[in-house]
């Protein structure tokens, strides 16, 4: 018994079955995780080395290159870069997408040790890192407060970090901005000097003051008790009365020499909020957590956290991942209900039944919930991919359905019982059914085999169309049938509600049909103007292609800017801060009313602050958060608000340099980058290139911003010791070093502990102690026997300049020159432009510059995808070819490939689009949907001249007769992509391109392929009777010849 | 005793033999795969690209007072659907073991 006959006579428990799948599948969504993009495994791996008091070229030439060279032999390294500075070198290996990071690790792992004995002595082991984007944060909290500000750390630690780090999956929780209160003992060392005393002697009294020591235990009578001596202090204030030194007979207290300050840290970040000074929370999750799962479990918690805190303190959200993946997938989940609504009103349209439209859209939600049974089982996760495939599986599910259902209703209007219509109908339209949907796995199975950046988009949704494509064919083999045979009978009236609605239009498809056939027949006889006109049309498209731009990834407005500022090195931490105030306050009139927050932070992030130490962070930089209100409530786009921004900083003179970055949260969709590098050993000459670069690329229109890589030499003062000097007066450079460090840093003295908590007492010079170089020259140090002198006496301080981190990549030393494309302008602009700067600057000997960025992933994907779109035709080709057991007729059906391509390019360019990695996907589904036409089409005319008809009466009875199905599927796709292309939700920017190409395409090939395939059908099989009517002349003449002369030829033989 | 053969469309198969069992025909051969096309009108049926449709045919052997009435419920089904296709002819048996 076959499927559909075994799926028919047991109708229930081919429903059940189907039951079973869609619980399944619903269940399976329930427990799917929610993100953006598929989950894109690491690739990159640091080595990080550090080999302290070596200077940047020390480490280049002693660590980093004998590392580079032994790692450069890891197999599937794509590029090996590294930055070496002061005591570190960090190398960052990137590996080729696809392989397995922990295999890699170890590889790196073994090179490592081979390695090790090679570098200095000095140098610690290499440390291995893997770079997660696991790391970054997944909700930038902004806290307000007006009166707390002293106390917000504590508050902020107790009240809320704790707390939101106790949830499941939270990785960390770390407050940037809120300085921690320390307890300064601020010396005067004028008066330490006239005392006798030191930082180090102070220090020193205060950690012996500030103890807590058990004196043992002690009987009395029948009881033990212990003993304790409670020494700590219970306010720092007790410490000025310490004696520090006796002098005449007199004590010096701890007061008369200095000053004890209870008060915050001296050089912490500053927060700001919309102008009140305040903090920010930074929230991590755990590796492989589910984002959106934690956002809201915060969310959830946080009004009542709130709730524990002082009045004036109120937390704000600056950055939440959840909500723009929230807001990306709802729209695309609209996107798809709509796509769903218009291809049931398409089928409903064309068939004019309520049944049978049913049958049919029952299909669409059962094939698309089998999908997350994969998902579930793969370990995929519901994102933008994973949806948009659903949005394009929508119009190709039905096709199927749709045949079985055209041929069962045919049976049934024949006079065939509907049980036995729909087994027999089904058997015959089978194998064209399974053929087709071979030709659309010959699409989306090569999509799975992809490498790199796009493969790691394309994987899962290849996989996820095979699934839906799959299951839809079995449905509609199986279900369908099933469903037809209960639900369709033979209509012998039509109600009269139907025949008023649908009577015209019925009518209207009818005169349709009548017209194309007409318009078919006028074709097929003028034949060579039809072909020209095309190719004029098809070459007309072409042209197109040269003002089309092209850029690597569409980039998306997440509602998110972030904006570095660098003042110039060594500004001071209020400059900074009173700079960035009156930059928010501009903006804030501005675009204030399509902004939610302004937050910034300025300063020198304290040591213990992890994430905020790794950041770039210092007195002279400022960075700004800055969150719209979402796309659909503002007019302006992000982007256009990072233009506005990047003026306004341009025309402050004081500013040094600038980073603004507008969307892209997650990585991807960010402003098209594009990277000139500029390779070459001498320092002064790649930096002049990257200069006249920077200058030249600020010229051109579509830049929005240069950036440099390599940093500019960092003033400082060194104080150079004099060592015979420094001998002579029982010192050694660390000594002589400590002294300055514990009067200008401060030495830690001890902890001051109070409610469980410690806060450091350092001891240091009093600030105005320490403001000029000669305050500096005259610290005094103390040598062996006690003996001091002064700084200036034994050394000299003088300015200078630290070279900047050395950058390698591939080995070289490398200044990247990034330019930041402007929204609007094509990435190819700024890369040609790029390209004739170099070409006709100056460029001396032994400097190279190549492009990487963006335009490097984009070369590296585009050459994929077409590679990728070859393997897709030949394989398409194949599966026609077998089908139809011809090589001529496959190759007409494929002429509508070039006008499907064709009509993506008419359609970016009408649209303004660029021709993008989206875009490029449009047109690989397009090889697939667009032969589908054509394969309905020849597979009819084939049948119609095998049933004894003419070459063009064929031709024109299949035109007519397949007219309907083939706009019917067309539609359904096409209006299934339309929610697609014209979607203005958040991240729609993603998938437009996508929509736009699709539509495009398939209406152009459509149209092309209802007039051309037929006309060139025509064509070769006129070629191929003419040439049977030569082979058959032939024979003839042959035969009458054998005739004439066969006795000749017999005897001839004989002889 | 008479034969009667019965070309129809695959379609019919459960009509025809409930035709059989109402005219009280017990014995019949079955043919459920069966090529041909009609003298006069009517698609063939092949089972092949151009004709898909298959045929299939039974052959009975009943009595000759069963003959008519079976022929006459077989006409008036093959008018009710004449797309379909149904034929059937009779002829004598002349042994039987």
């Amino acid at each position: 018994m076959s499927l559909y006959e075994g799926s028919v006579k047991r109708p229930i428990m081919t429903s059940l079955i189907f039951t079973a799948i869609v619980v399944m599948g619903v269940f399976s969504l329930t427990k799917l995780p929610v993100n953006l993009f598929p989950d894109i495994d690491t690739n990159t791996i640091m080595v990080m080395t550090s080999y302290s008091g070596a200077s940047a070229e020390d480490i280049e030439q002693n660590v980093t290159r004998p590392l580079e060279n032994t790692l450069n032999t890891v197999g599937n390294l794509k590029h090996l870069t590294s930055r070496s500075s002061e005591n570190v070198s960090i190398i960052t290996l990137e590996f080729e997408y696809g392989y397995d990071i922990d295999d890699l690790t170890n590889d790196v792992r073994d090179k490592l040790d081979m390695v090790k004995r090679a570098l200095p002595d000095g140098a610690t082991d290499p440390i291995i890192f893997k770079f997660d984007s696991d790391m970054m944060p997944i909700l930038l909290l902004s806290v307000q407060a007006d009166q707390s500000v002293n106390g917000l750390y504590k508050i902020l630690d107790e009240n809320v970090a704790n707390p939101l780090a106790r949830i499941a999956g939270v990785g960390s929780v770390s407050i940037g901005g809120a300085p921690e209160r320390e307890i300064y003992v601020y010396c005067d060392p004028v008066k330490l000097e006239a005392y006798n005393l030191t930082v180090e002697a102070i220090s020193n009294i205060i950690t012996q003051e500030n103890r807590n020591i058990p004196g043992g235990s002690f009987d009395v009578g029948n009881e033990t008790f212990p003993l304790r001596v409670e020494g700590e202090f219970n306010d720092p204030r007790e410490m000025e009365n310490i004696v520090v030194a006796s002098v005449a007979g007199s004590d010096i207290y701890l007061r008369d020499v200095a000053e004890v300050v209870d008060t915050l840290q001296e050089r912490g970040q500053m927060s700001f909020t919309n102008g009140v000074r305040g903090a920010t929370i930074i929230v991590q999750k755990q590796s492989g957590a589910n984002s959106v799962e934690i956002c809201n479990k915060v969310k959830k918690m946080l009004p009542e956290l709130e709730r524990n805190l002082p009045s004036d303190v109120h937390i704000g959200m600056i950055n939440d991942t959840s909500e723009s993946i929230m807001n990306s997938i709802g729209s695309l989940e609209e996107t798809v209900f709509f796509a769903l609504l218009f291809v049931v009103l398409v089928v409903l349209f064309f068939l004019g039944r309520w049944r049978a439209t049913f049958v049919i859209a029952i299909t669409i939600p059962l094939s698309l919930i089998a999908s997350f049974i994969y998902l579930l089982l793969s370990g995929g996760s519901l994102n933008i991919v994973s949806l948009s495939c659903l949005s394009i599986a929508i119009g190709l599910v039905v096709d199927d359905a749709i045949v079985v259902l055209e041929n069962t209703t045919t049976h049934i209007e024949r006079g065939a019982d509907p049980k036995q219509a729909a087994i027999h109908a089904t058997n015959e339209v089978a194998i064209s059914v399974i053929a087709s949907t071979l030709t659309m796995l010959a699409v989306f199975l090569p999509l799975t085999m992809v490498k790199g950046m796009a493969g790691m988009m394309f994987k899962q949704l290849g996989w996820m169309m095979c699934v839906i494509l799959t299951v839809s064919t079995t449905s509609a083999l199986s279900f369908t049938p099933m469903l037809c045979s209960q639900m369709l009978r033979l209509k012998k009236k039509r109600s009269r509600f139907m025949e008023r609605v649908y009577g015209p239009i019925e009518r209207f498809l009818d005169r349709f049909d009548r017209w194309y056939q007409r318009r078919l027949d006028w074709c097929v006889r003028h034949r060579g103007w039809i072909i020209g006109v095309c190719v004029v049309i098809f070459a007309a498209s072409l042209l197109t292609v040269r003002t089309l731009g092209t850029e690597f990834f569409p980039s998306s407005d997440d509602s998110r800017l972030t904006i570095k500022v660098w003042m110039p090195i060594g500004t001071r931490t209020e400059r900074s801060q009173q700079v960035a105030e009156e930059l928010a306050e501009k903006w804030r009139a501005d675009f204030g009313k399509d902004t939610r927050v302004i937050n910034y932070t300025v300063g020198q992030a304290s040591e213990d602050n992890t994430f905020a130490s790794m950041q770039d962070n210092g007195t002279h930089i400022i960075s700004y958060n800055v969150r719209l209100k979402n796309p659909s409530e503002r007019k302006v786009t992000a982007f256009d608000v990072a233009a506005i921004i990047r003026a306004d900083l341009g025309a402050r003179p004081e500013i040094d340099r600038f980073t603004v970055s507008a969307g892209g949260g997650a990585g991807m969709g960010g402003q098209s980058t594009v990277a000139f590098e500029v390779y070459g050993w001498d320092f002064t000459e790649t930096d002049n290139v990257a200069k006249m670069l920077r200058t030249e690329l600020k010229k051109e229109p579509g830049v929005a911003e240069v950036r440099i890589s390599r940093d500019e030499y960092q003033p400082e003062y060194h104080v150079e010791f004099d060592r015979e000097k420094l001998a002579r007066h029982g010192l050694n450079m660390s000594t002589a070093a400590t002294y300055l460090r514990n009067r200008i840093n401060g030495a830690t003295a001890s902890y001051y502990r109070e409610d469980g908590e410690e806060y450091d007492i350092k001891v240091r010079f009093a600030p105005e102690f320490r403001t000029s170089i000669q305050d500096i020259e005259n610290i005094l140090l103390y040598g062996s026997q006690g003996n001091a002198v002064r700084v200036k006496d034994v050394g000299t301080v003088v300015e200078s300049f630290t070279p900047p981190t050395i950058q390698r990549k591939d080995r070289q030393r490398i200044n990247t020159v990034t330019a930041i494309v402007e929204k609007g302008f094509p990435m190819s602009t700024v890369v040609e432009a790029g390209q004739r700067i170099i070409r006709e600057g100056d460029i001396p000997l032994g400097v190279t510059v190549g492009i990487a960025g963006d335009f490097e992933e984009q070369q590296d994907s585009f050459s994929d995808l077409l590679l990728l779109g070859l393997l897709i035709l030949m394989l398409v080709y194949i599966v026609m070819a077998a089908q139809f057991e011809s090589f001529s007729d496959p190759f007409i059906i494929m002429l509508s490939v070039p006008f499907g391509v064709g009509g993506v390019l008419i359609a970016l360019w009408l649209s303004g689009t660029t021709l993008n990695l989206m875009s490029a996907l449009g047109m690989v589904l397009l090889l697939g949907i667009v032969v589908k036409n054509g394969i309905v089409l020849i597979d009819y005319i084939r049948l119609c001249r095998e049933r004894g008809q003419g070459v063009v009466k064929a031709v024109v009875t299949a035109g007519r007769s397949r007219l309907r199905p083939v706009l019917m599927t067309t539609l359904t796709t096409i209006l299934g992509m339309v929610p697609m292309a014209v979607g203005r939700g958040e991240g729609s920017e993603l998938w437009r391109p996508l929509g736009v190409s699709v539509i495009g395409g398939l209406t152009l090939s459509t149209v092309l392929t209802l007039i051309l395939v037929p006309v060139v059908y025509c064509t070769f099989a006129g070629g191929q009777i003419k040439r049977q009517r030569r082979k058959h002349a032939r024979q003839l003449a042959l035969d009458a010849y054998w005739k004439e002369n066969k006795s000749k030829h017999i005897k001839a033989a004989k002889k | 005793m008479k034969a009667i053969f019965i070309a129809y469309d695959q379609a019919y198969k459960e009509r025809i033999q409930t035709l059989l069992d109402r005219g009280g025909c017990r014995g019949f051969s079955m043919f459920p795969q069966v090529q041909g096309r009609g003298s006069v009108s009517g698609d063939p049926h092949y089972g092949s690209h151009a004709w898909p449709s298959m045929n299939s045919a039974i052959l009975t052997i009943v009595d000759d007072a069963r003959v008519d009435a079976l022929l006459d419920a077989l006409h008036a089904l093959d008018l009710e659907t004449e797309k379909l296709g149904l034929r059937a002819f009779v002829w004598d048996i002349e042994k039987t073991i």
